[in-house]
């Protein structure tokens, strides 16, 4: 297993990118090139990675890179294996795509793509919203989240939707290997997509990635963000190898998931039933992904409000 | 007709500055329009906006290309990009730098009004949000606009939006500004030139249409190429480490999204070049033994 002073120093994606301050996928995305190294070919659909990445006739990336439409991650992939193979050439052949490029548009080409198990990796970063056109929601949007498709009005605050379960979508078509990731948990990060890279057939890397103009928060806070959202459960890290799922990190007491909201303004409307509601459904989650025989019951919900004991003073302002 | 070009960076409201501006133009009894030029949405990026004034009613949907006013809300632009184009002989450029204005060098010399806006939006607000404070400068510098409606519209919008505490402190921090900004005249020091573009003829593209690693005129194109791009002027903070504290366990270089830590094996040390820095912080954040401070970057 490679460790964090194994990897190269030079990157195969330079600096001079324009993603903005503190970006989850530029994080994500020269980490995971680090250990994949030099011998892979690149596909990123239209996304923040493409427009920060490469500004025609610029480019960050230092490996062959190839982008066209949206939808069609899964099909180009598979196109460009066959003709590496074709050629007899070895070349691990990785796909960059964003939620909305996986949950919702490249749905259909990258189900085709897995269900034949071509031989690739397919990397969702997944920052909940369609974040380079605006802010848009997608199917990976939390419920309560706001987007400019899903407005805090009067009546309805925010996604009404619970986040769409991609990974059990994944994994239903068998594929050797499907991994959440998220950049603040190194160690695990760089074992996954090292993984990944030595094994055949198609490989699935979903990578939390935190959106600061998005998620409208303090750009230093990108990685405590992502810590956070492990320990409250909002994302469980796993791994499923051959249809054996495994949780590759474990944290201790689940913390409220109030912690991970607060710390981004795409909540701040939320209301306390709102959040009850979102945490009633992590505490689902939670309990699916850490529930094993003989667990201790980790999953706590805060106890309903009680009212307080009528005092002196309560009766003198309110009669008994 | 009044015509106003705003230049921002994704992030410091120069949009919303130019709607607030155009609000407080119409509130006055005045006809006015606001918008933006529409790109990728990325915070720290060069992005315009536009507001036209006008008693008659404004029938002109153009961007302004001959402004009677621009606005600067990051004085790191005027490195990369000719602020004042088009700009009329008697127009005005208010800029927002800690330098007085006859020690700015804009190519030509016209009427320039500074005030440090990202020290007051920093003490005030406490983000480096400029768009308010800037607009105090102009209602000083052009009169165009009394500085009260502009207090009274940008309460009504930022209170709107963000609350009222924050509406009312936009407004003062509108009403520093206009206190503090100095007016001259710019330096005509420095020569403008057009930045050279690489212009391929069809032939000059091999079979593919891929694009190689090449060197033109321009730069460097192909892959990697953005190694040019210096970005360091989105920076309002930047990192500094003491290499007393560090330990060496590399988490600043993992983390860090733009290759500003640089990491030397032979060395076995850490380099940080600011060129490509912008400032996020994540660094700072995440260091177990707080070995990184963030400083102002241009303080």
């Amino acid at each position: 297993m490679i460790t964090i002073k194994e990897l190269s120093d030079d990157n195969l994606f330079t600096a001079g990118h324009t993603a903005c301050p503190g970006c989850g996928v530029a994080m994500s995305i020269r980490n995971a090139i680090r250990v994949l190294g030099k011998d892979t070919a690149v596909y990123v659909p239209a996304s923040c990675a493409v427009v920060f990445g490469t500004t025609f006739p610029y480019g960050a990336w230092k490996v062959p890179f190839f982008h066209t439409a949206f939808e069609n991650t899964g099909a180009c992939l598979t196109g460009m294996q066959a003709a590496f193979e074709k050629k007899g050439k070895k070349v691990t052949v990785v796909g960059f795509a964003g939620d909305g490029g996986t949950y919702d548009i490249g749905l259909q080409s990258m189900s085709g793509a897995a269900e034949r198990n071509e031989d690739i990796i397919y990397i969702c970063l997944d920052n909940e919203a369609y974040m380079n056109t605006g802010i848009q929601r997608s199917g990976g949007t939390p419920f309560g989240a706001w987007t400019t498709t899903t407005p805090v009005g009067s009546n309805i605050q925010g996604n009404q939707r619970f986040k769409k379960n991609l990974g059990d979508i994944v994994v239903a078509h068998e594929i050797p290997y499907y991994a959440t990731l998220s950049i603040g948990h190194p160690l695990d990060f760089i074992r996954k997509v090292e993984k990944a890279k030595n094994m055949k057939g198609f490989r699935f890397l979903h990578m939390f990635t935190p959106c600061i103009p998005g998620w409208k928060m303090d750009p230093a806070k990108t990685v405590e963000v992502t810590k956070r959202a492990v320990e409250s459960g909002m994302w469980t890290l796993y791994e499923v190898e051959n249809g054996e799922k495994k949780v590759t990190y474990k944290p201790g007491k689940m913390k409220s998931v109030k912690d991970y909201l607060n710390m981004q303004g795409r909540f701040r409307h939320m209301s306390d039933e709102d959040i009850n509601k979102l945490q009633m459904w992590v505490c689902r989650k939670w309990n699916l992904h850490y529930h094993e025989k003989g667990a201790p019951d980790i999953c706590e919900v805060a106890p309903p409000v009680e009212h307080h004991a009528i005092t002196e003073e309560h009766r003198e302002m309110h009669g008994p | 007709m009044f015509e106003v070009r705003f230049h921002g960076r994704g992030g410091q409201g120069a949009v919303m500055a130019a709607q607030t501006l155009a609000e407080a133009a119409v509130n006055e009894g005045n006809y006015a329009v606001a918008f933006p030029f529409f790109g990728a949405e990325r915070r720290g990026a060069p992005v315009l906006a536009f507001t036209r004034i006008d008693e008659k009613k404004i029938y002109s949907k153009t961007q302004v290309y001959a402004p009677d006013c621009v606005v600067v809300l990051d004085d790191s632009l005027l490195d990369t990009i000719d602020v004042v184009s088009g700009l009329k002989p008697n127009g005005t450029v208010i800029i927002n730098s800690k330098e007085k204005p006859d020690d700015i060098d804009l190519g030509v010399s016209v009427r320039t009004a500074s005030v440090n806006a990202t020290s007051i939006a920093l003490e005030i607000l406490k983000a480096p949000i400029t768009n308010t404070a800037i607009l105090g400068a102009f209602a000083k510098a052009t009169g165009i606009i009394r500085i009260e409606s502009l207090e009274a519209s940008i309460k009504q919008k930022f209170g709107e939006k963000l609350g009222e505490k924050v509406g009312e402190r936009n407004a003062f921090a509108a009403r520093t500004a206009y206190e503090k900004t100095i007016i001259g005249t710019s330096r005509s020091v420095k020569k403008l030139e057009a930045k050279k573009q690489w212009l391929p003829k069809y032939q000059d593209y091999p079979i593919g249409a891929a694009l190689i690693e090449g060197k033109t005129e321009a730069g460097l194109i192909g892959p990697g190429s953005f190694i040019e791009n210096k970005v360091s002027g989105w920076a309002t903070y930047r990192p500094l480490r003491d290499k007393e504290k560090c330990t060496m366990c590399l988490l600043c270089w993992f983390y860090c999204p733009e290759g500003t830590i640089i990491r030397i094996s032979d060395r076995g040390d850490l380099m940080t070049n600011y060129d490509y820095c912008k400032g996020c912080g994540v660094c700072a954040n995440e260091c177990p033994v707080d070995a990184i401070k963030m400083v102002r970057a241009r303080a």
